[in-house]
Parts: structure tokens; sequence; C-alpha cells
């Protein structure tokens, strides 16, 4: 299938436009497109990870173009003056040649490029191509150019460019201000363009979707490619049925108990003395956290696809409690993968997920922890795929879990913005939740991202320390890599070994986070901090003594640093707390740690 | 990679043999592609450990996780590779999940692959979807980046696989993961001659094959075998010579 490159790219609107180009090109040479490697490494945060960033370049230097490659970072280089063969073999990625095409003689040339592509663009009057007239295609015919290494230019719009793909059959096909409308890139035009090339009727085309910026994806074994897509098919149609959207509130409030309320914490808002401090309390749900939303709307998904069978991973315990719970309710077969250490942590919920009738797995292999969990959840679901749904319980994994769990979830958020207009008249200053995966967070967040007057803050697990080699802060110390699925941020050695996260809580001590909090710590909107293991035991204590509510450890985290946060806020600022699960599974942990009570 | 286009043409099977590099200590590694390559074995595919190989049975991931306690990395297996003074005479595969190679750097990975004498990678956590991310960079150094198909590839999906295949394809035999089985199934022969149709390079069938019954019952529907748990347990336990019996049921001239 032919690709498809947009070229001259400035302004983000545009490159969310383009988000199914297969290639975005920056130029860097002088021309009214041009763009500082700064402001292309800006933009390219909001570029998929699989598709190319292309320099365009006119007889610039080696070192410019290394610092350009290494800057944005570029994944390929387009050279349109009279570069040498040395450079265009000196340059570290593929290299994209162009030339200028007016006669037979001028295709002739194309056989001698060193090049990996070679770009075919009408004749500019600055330099090789860049003039926005079509050359005539049929000068390539007979040539004997390798199609697989053709790129053509020139002219393009979204009404000619099926024509030339049929005529030359290319690579790809690169547009520039075919997809402009007085000078500047338009928007429609883009995805016009991009849609005549992919959705053509003879050919059923793959989309790319699933990205949040840089980050997601679908990086899974090809066994499970088509159990990611049906499930996107069907999370898709869900979306648009309001059937759907009943039968999950009806179960949302005739089950699990919602809504919730935003409850005023009058004594922890005197005692931090600053911020009016409210507390959404998704641990007054049926299970005892936020993850039952999920696994409601999951389940009900997976009965409509006809699968009855259930496999989850579960840390603290609590997703996995909720997951068997919700297959009690409709009569699903439940298998829950736990990590050995967090079974030997979690022995309640271990409990009440067999009294509930799930076969609760151990996995002892790596850390024997969530990870592992996710890492045995995933191969029993390439092992029994046709039959099962995997119901992954964070804002992980491939595309579209990340986008569905979160919108699952979104109903705490949706909820919380309703009930602070009604108590305050107006939206909070900031909003905590903790994050491990990152689903109760990407819930509460979600409805915010727009009000860019609320501060939004993500606190992860510091462990010991982020300094040690035992925390579980992804965003503070990770690195960009694959795991389970997705392109995110992970804690991985330089080999990339993904390394075991460590917190005194088992739902935080997960080495990734949510692709999508990766992308919302990039861009800057959502601030990410982190809380040691005693700092959340001392908020637990704080919290329960304050306002006779006991949060689950993971929600201790975000009480911790909500107190800190408090400290620079004023009387007249208000914020909220995602209290996200409550503590009666963290019990035996409490009362190891916090003897010293009396 | 053409030796195999070759073989194709005469009718004669492949087999491909998977280690994992470093089990038991990296310096084995050389060994082991000597011994496999006088066992006439067609081209060997040196694993990568990873810590969460998802794609992997029991037997590769022990493995793996031996490798690992011996600190072998991607960039330690390439090194060795370059070191070698013996000649290899068979094409060399990488097999590694997409992470370390991310952590690598892909054009990195690319070059040094190059370097070290490898032909083609193989990716089982990067779908065809993602490929982009890899395929300029191997393209570029004359590297095939081979796919995986499955019985539960659609037929659209494995038209456009095999459109941009290169190298050969790797058709997987089972619905689950790497390990060696009792039991193949029976629509996988249906399902190989249905790739070895569309496909224009060779079809070799992978996961579960450790018997000459399962050679024997899709000999005449793929070009060849890719043998890798029954390899794995076999160098671990230190009775290679077992396996050359698999390696003559595949690599033996038959009339065709």
């Amino acid at each position: 299938m032919t690709k498809v490159k947009i070229c001259g790219l400035q302004e983000q609107r545009h490159v969310d436009a383009a988000s199914r180009a297969d290639a975005i090109g920056f130029v860097f040479a002088p021309s009214r497109r041009q763009v500082t490697i700064a402001q292309a490494a800006e933009l390219a945060k909001h570029i998929p990870a699989d598709t190319d960033k292309i320099g365009v370049f006119v007889n610039a230097s080696l070192e410019e173009i290394e610092d350009a490659v290494a800057g944005v970072p570029l994944t390929m280089v387009q050279l349109h003056g009279d570069e040498p063969d040395e450079l265009v073999k000196a340059i570290r990625v593929p290299v994209i040649q162009a030339f200028s095409i007016r006669t037979k003689e001028d295709v002739e040339q194309l056989k001698n490029s060193l090049a990996n592509y070679i770009l075919v663009d009408a004749p500019g009057t600055e330099y090789r191509g860049g003039s926005g007239n079509v050359f005539d295609w049929s000068l390539l015919d007979g040539a004997g150019i390798d199609p697989s290494r053709l790129i053509v230019a020139g002219g393009l719009t979204p009404e000619n460019v099926r024509a030339a793909i049929e005529q030359t059959t290319p690579y790809m096909v690169d547009v520039s201000s075919g997809v402009e409308t007085e000078r500047q890139k338009d928007v429609a035009k883009i995805q016009k363009f991009i849609k005549q090339v992919k959705d053509d009727s003879m050919e059923q085309t793959i989309e790319k979707v699933g990205f949040f910026g840089k980050y997601g994806g679908q990086f899974v074994p090809e066994t499970l490619m088509k159990a990611v897509k049906e499930l996107e098919d069907a999370y898709n149609e869900v979306k648009e049925d309001p059937e759907f959207h009943k039968e999950y509130h009806h179960y949302l409030s005739e089950y699990v108990g919602r809504e919730q309320p935003l409850t005023f914490a009058k004594r922890m808002t005197e005692a931090y003395g600053g911020p009016k401090i409210y507390l959404k309390r998704e641990d007054l749900n049926h299970t005892g956290a936020h993850k039952v939303n999920n696994a409601i709307g999951q389940a009900l998904l997976a009965m409509r696809m006809g699968k009855r069978k259930i496999v989850a991973e579960t840390g603290a315990g609590q997703h996995g409690v909720a997951t068997a719970t919700i297959c009690a309710l409709f009569d699903l077969d439940c298998v829950i993968f736990m990590g050995e250490e967090d079974i030997k942590r979690q022995q309640l919920n271990v409990f009440r997920m067999k009294l509930l009738g799930a076969r609760v797995e151990s996995v002892t292999k790596g850390s024997a922890t969530l990870k592992d969990a996710v890492n045995e959840a995933l191969r029993y679901w390439v092992a029994n795929v046709e039959d099962t749904h995997y119901l992954i319980g964070s804002a992980l994994g491939p595309h579209p879990f990340p986008t569905m769990v979160r919108d699952f979830q979104s109903v705490i958020g949706v909820e919380t913005r309703r009930q602070i207009l009604e108590k305050e008249g107006r939206l909070p200053d900031a909003i905590l939740a903790c994050v491990g995966g990152g689903s109760n967070a990407i819930g509460m967040f979600y409805p915010f991202i727009q009000d860019k007057e609320v501060k939004l803050i993500g606190v992860e697990a510091a462990g010991q320390g982020v300094d040690t080699d035992k925390h579980a802060a992804t965003l503070t110390k990770g690195t960009e890599g694959v795991l389970h699925g997705a392109l995110m941020k992970l804690l991985q050695d330089d080999a990339g070994q993904v390394q075991e996260a460590h917190s005194i809580s088992a739902g935080l001590d997960y080495p990734g986070i949510g692709p999508e909090h990766a992308y919302l710590a990039d861009i800057g909107r959502v601030e990410y901090r982190s809380i040691t293991d005693d700092e959340a035991l001392a908020a637990v204590i704080g919290m329960s003594r304050l306002e006779g509510i006991i949060p689950a450890l993971e929600t201790a985290h975000a009480i911790a640093e909500a107190e800190k946060q408090a400290k620079s806020m004023t009387k007249d600022q208000i914020l909220i707390i995602c209290v996200s699960g409550r503590g009666d599974k963290d019990m035996a942990t409490y009362a190891e740690n916090l003897e010293g009570l009396s | 990679m053409n030796r195999l286009e070759q073989l194709k043409k005469t009718g004669n099977k492949a087999f491909v043999a998977y280690i994992m590099a470093g089990d038991g200590g990296l310096d084995r590694l050389k060994n082991q592609v000597q011994y496999l390559q006088g066992a006439g074995v067609t081209a060997i595919e040196i694993g990568i450990p990873f810590s969460d190989p998802v794609a992997d049975g029991p037997t590769i991931e022990a493995a793996g996780n031996r490798a690992l306690k011996h600190g072998v990395t991607l960039q330690k297996v390439l090194e060795e590779l370059k070191s070698w003074t013996f000649e290899v005479t068979i094409p060399l595969l990488v097999m590694t999940y997409l992470n370390p190679v991310m952590r690598f750097g892909v054009e990195r990975f690319a070059t040094e692959c190059s370097k070290a004498g490898i032909s083609g990678v193989i990716i089982p956590d990067l779908p065809y979807e993602h490929k982009q991310l890899v395929q300029p960079y191997v393209d570029k150094e004359g590297i095939k980046l081979i796919q995986l198909v499955t019985l539960t590839t659609t037929d659209v999906r494995l038209d456009g696989i095999l459109r941009e295949a290169q190298g050969f394809v790797y058709a997987v035999t089972v619905k689950g993961i790497t390990g060696s089985r009792d039991e193949m199934s029976e629509d996988v022969k249906a399902f190989m001659r249905k790739v070895r149709e569309k496909s224009p390079v060779p079809v070799y069938a992978g996961f579960g094959i450790s018997k000459s019954s399962h050679v024997d019952m899709l000999r005449d529907d793929v070009d060849g075998f890719i043998v890798g748990s029954a390899i794995v347990d076999a160098f671990n336990e230190d009775r290679i010579q077992e396996i050359e019996p698999l390696i003559h049921a595949v690599t033996a001239t038959h009339s065709v």
C-alpha cells in the first residue's frame, strides 16, 4: 500500500490532522515552511512513534543534518540540493534524494543515486522540486525504477493523488502545497488527501490509531492482533450505542452504588491550613475501589462479543476482586493471575476472589508482582484468544485498552466536575490522584484536560526513594520503551531489560505507566510527583484520624502529596483528591508498619 | 538469504534452528552455531534474552532467564558474533523483542547487525502495522525483517503482510506460545497451504515443531521448519545429538 507523507508542517493542529499519515516532513531549508530544530522537536511529541519524521534539507552540511537528526529526532533525511554521494553515505538514517523530472534523461539519473529512496518532483525554481507543479508521470514508464524506492511528489492534491498512484505505484506520495489554502496548511485538505490514499475501496486499510502523541500502539504478538482489532471494532461500536451506555450506567448506579459523593474534608482543610479539600469517594464503591467501574464496562463488552471467559491480572487484588465480582454477577468464567509476592501481601483479597468463584493463579516468575501477572495473563490470552477476553485493569496495554479503560473510568471525573460546579460554582484549582498504571488518575483527569486553569497532579510511588533502586516512579525515572503492548515510559536498564518496581502498595509497583500519562507528562499538561512508602504510611494515619476515612495505601500517596501542595495554596482555592480505594485490604500492612500506634 | 530462495526452487526443505544466546554462558554460542552448521541446518535464529518474553513458552523463557543471569545483552551478543573468525556459511538471524532494540537504538541495531553478519531479524512484538519503526533501517543495511503469520491472522492482514514479506514467512502452527507439543491441530495444514499459495517468499512452520511426525504431517505444505524449544532443551541438557534425526528428517533430499 502506498504511504503518505505530509510535508512542511509548522503547527500542532496540522500534525494532529495528519495523525494517519505515514510520514511528516519538516523543512529546515530556507522556505516559508521552514522550522527550527526546537520547533520540530516540539511538534514531534505529538506524532505517533511509528510515523517517520523526515527532515528536508538543501545543501546543508553533515553537521547541520546530524544536529537535526539527533535533536528532533528525525528518522529519515530528504535532500533537495546537489549533495555529494559521500554525504548521502555518511548520514546514519535512511536517505531520500530528490530529483526534478523534465525529460527521460532526468529519469536515467535516478539509477545512480545511492539514497535509499528517490523522490521525483517537477522542476522547482530554487532547488530540486518544491514548485507545486505536476510533472509528466509517464516519463517514469519503462524506466526500470524500483517502485519500492520511489516517492512521487510535485503538484499532488486530494483530487489527483489516486491517478498518480495508479500510474506510478510508488512507495510513498509526498504532498505540501496541495493541502494548503492561501499558502497555509488546511486541516480538511490534509485529512482528505490521506483519505484518498488510504481509503481506496480496492484496498482494506489498516488505520493508525491508538496513539497519544508518540505513545501507545499495538505492540503485541501476531496471534493477538486479531483479538485487539476485534476489540477495537467492538469498542468503537458500543461507544456510539446509547443502549450500551444505559446498561453500563444501570449497573453503576444499581450495583456499584454510584454516584459517589464529593465529600468536603473539613478537618483536613483546617489541618492543612490552605485550600478547601474535597474527596472524591471511590472508596465507597461496591468492592472498595474504582476498579469496578472498568470491570463492568469491559465485562458488558466481552458479552457483546460473545466471550464468556475472562482472564485478568491483579496487583493489590482490587482489580481481581472487581473482576471476580462482576464475573459472579454475569456468570462468566474467571481466571486471575496474581504475583506470588502480592498474594502474600494481599491474602484477604485472594480469599475474596476465591469466594466469588474465580480461579487465582499464582505467578512465581520474575519479581512475582503485577508486571509478571500481566505477562502471564497475556500468555493465557494468546493461548485462549478465541473465547476469552482479557479484562486489563489499568489504562495500559495495546490499543484500545488505554482508551477504553480511560473512558470507563471517566465517570469519576465527569461526576466530580458536575459536583464541584454544584457545590462551589467553579472548577477546582488542583486535582490529585495516585498513579500506578494510571486508571483512576486518567479517569479523574480526562474530563478536565481542556480546562487549562485546573492543575492536574499524578502521584507515583517513590518506594524507598527515587534515588534508590526500590521505587516505582516511572515518569520521574523511566525512559521510553515497549512493554505489554504499548510504547510508554519504563523502568529499564541500559540493555532494555525491564526492572522490578518497588512500592509498599501492591497496586503501584508497576514499572510502566499508561501511554496517555506518558504523553500528558511530555506536553506538560499533567505534573507527576512521587511519594515514599513512609510518607504514604504517615498520610494513612493523618487521613484516618482527621476524616474517619481509612484510605488504601495507593490512595495515601495522593493524600501525602495533597498535604504538600496545600502549603503553597490559599484559602480561597479548591483542591480535590481522588480517594481511589479504601484501606480494608491493607490492614495487615498497616498493622505491621504502624504497630507503634496505640 | 538468497540460499533460502535457492532451496525452495530445488524442493528441499529448510531447517531453521533457534538457540537462546548465552544460555549457559555466552561462550557456548560459538560452539552451538558451529555444531548446528555442521549438522546441516539451513539457518540459525539467535534469540536475545528479554525480561518479559510474552510470546514464549516456559522452555524459552527459562533459557532467557538463565542467559540474563549470565549478564547477556543484545550488545554483547552482537560483539560476540563480530569476534568470530570461523566461516559462517549459513544465514544467521536475530530474534529479539522490540524493547531491547529500541533501547539500543534502531539504526544502531541495524548497522551493528550488518557488521555482525546478520541476514534477517525477527521481532515477535512488532506487528506489520508498526514495522515502519524498524523497516527503513534494516532495509538500508540489506537485512530482512521477517514477518510472522498465525492461525488468527485475518485474510486482509495476511494479504498485506505477504505482499511486503521479505526473506521468509514465519508461519505459527499453533494459537498459543512457543513450546514443544504432542499434537498438531488438523486445520494447520490448510492454513499452511493458504499462506504458501499467496506468499512470494518461502513459508516456514514454527512454534511447537519437535517431532519427526510434525514434520511428516506438514512436509508437503511448507518450505521448511523452525525448531526452537526442542533445541534449547537439548543444548541445556547436553543431548543435542538427539536432535540430529529431526534435522535429517527435514533436510534429507526428497524426490519432488
